[in-house]
């Protein structure tokens, strides 16, 4: 439902008269006014019907200010303007303490807090570092980080004496670091 | 909530009509009329200065304390145009002119003071009444500007409370040299017209604070 300034002018003139039927309407017919003005401006992450129903409320609290003599179009976007302005420094104060991220990070920012294991992001790249480790380290990890199996039961499915399990794990993260890091 | 469910609310909310706020003229002669007889009571309490009749005959205090006045006035104006949505922007400016013409007044009447009297004429000694004294008379006029400002739209709320400080503080310097014997250019200009400027910079700083907008964002 498009109004004209007239029609606008007129409602509002009611509204402030205790017409809520006219007021209803004018509501009505001034979103998409909102909308548009909201649409052309707001660059934050807010849902923009958010700002339009801020707007509606801001327009309610202050509809005493409304002169009929005056016309309603700029009295209107002068109170959208300014909640629009208000919304753009509240999120610009909330964006400055935040850090912008697509997608949220799977390990620890901290790098001392990870495993060598979880620096690595490109599965491919451990496969084929992995493959190249020789077959007693291989087996070692796979015994011992991918199967979670603990020393004594790697022993045991092995062969190999935990004193030389120990020896390989630690050549075979030797050489991972050094394969990866290249 | 959804935008429909917001403007049903809203519309069931204003079946008591409205009053329609008078226009900025009319608010500020009534902001005019309840400071008129506090200042008048101040002034009688501290008694009129005893040159008054000296001084209502020399241009350059008439001048200085009709730019004080027409500062508070614009001021005053300004500060109620700011917070009705729509109105033109210059109107925040009305106060530029009578403020630049009362410290051209006062800067001349420190080159004045210079030429007939030289650096004695221009020297500063302290007068701590002068902050005390604007405060006091400006103390209504601050409230009831406060009271009419809280009644319109918080858009500028630093401009608005800090034209709203501003109109209260000069009206009180205005009526502080009623009764406050001191005219000295530099004197007037560092700790009356430094007092205005302080007050009307806190007036601003507190702006946000009084001034904003009431209802619950929706949501």
């Amino acid at each position: 439902m498009r109004l004209d300034e007239a029609e606008m002018a007129a409602l509002m003139q009611a509204a402030q008269d205790g017409d809520a039927v006219a007021y209803a309407r004018l509501l009505d017919g001034i979103v998409p006014l909102i909308r548009q003005a909201v649409a052309c401006r707001w660059t934050g992450i807010e849902e923009p019907d958010d700002l339009v129903q801020d707007v509606l409320l801001s327009l309610h609290q202050v509809r005493r200010t409304y002169d009929p003599n005056r016309p309603f179009v700029p009295w209107l976007m002068a109170i959208a303007q300014h909640r629009l302005a208000d919304a753009q420094r509240r999120h610009a104060r909330r964006a400055k303490g935040e850090v912008a991220v697509e997608a949220l990070p799977e390990t620890f920012s901290d790098e001392d807090a990870k495993e060598p294991i979880d620096r690595l992001a490109d599965a491919e790249t451990l496969s084929r570092a992995m493959a190249d480790l020789p077959p007693r380290q291989r087996q070692a990890v796979e015994l011992l980080r991918l199967k979670e199996m603990s020393l004594k039961e790697a022993s045991e499915a092995s062969g190999m004496s935990i004193a030389a399990l120990k020896v390989s794990m630690h050549r075979a993260l030797k050489s991972l670091r050094a394969a990866l890091s290249k | 909530m959804r935008t429909k469910d917001l403007i049903a609310i809203l519309a069931n909310d204003s079946r008591s009509p409205v009053h329609r706020l008078p226009s900025p003229s009319v608010r500020l002669i009534k902001w005019l009329a309840v400071s008129a007889p506090w200042i008048a009571l101040v002034v009688a309490v501290m008694h009129l200065r005893p040159d008054l009749g000296t001084k209502l005959a020399e241009p350059r205090w008439l001048l200085e304390q009709g730019a004080a006045l027409a500062t508070a006035v614009t001021a005053g104006m300004a500060a109620l145009c700011a917070g009705v949505p729509g109105r033109p922007r210059w109107e925040r400016w009305l106060a530029a002119g009578p403020v630049l013409v009362w410290l051209g007044t006062l800067g001349l009447g420190c080159v004045q003071d210079w030429i007939q009297s030289g650096p004695v004429g221009v020297s500063l000694q302290p007068d701590w009444e002068c902050l005390p004294g604007i405060v006091l008379v400006g103390l209504v006029p601050g409230v009831v500007m406060v009271a009419l400002l809280r009644r319109l739209a918080p858009l500028v709320p630093v401009v608005s409370v800090g034209l709203g400080g501003l109109s209260a503080a000069a009206l009180a310097d205005f009526a502080l040299r009623l009764f406050h014997t001191q005219d000295a250019g530099a004197m007037v200009l560092v700790w009356q017209v430094g007092t205005v400027a302080l007050l009307s910079a806190a007036s601003a700083a507190i702006g946000r604070h009084i001034l904003r907008w009431r209802h619950l964002r929706a949501g």
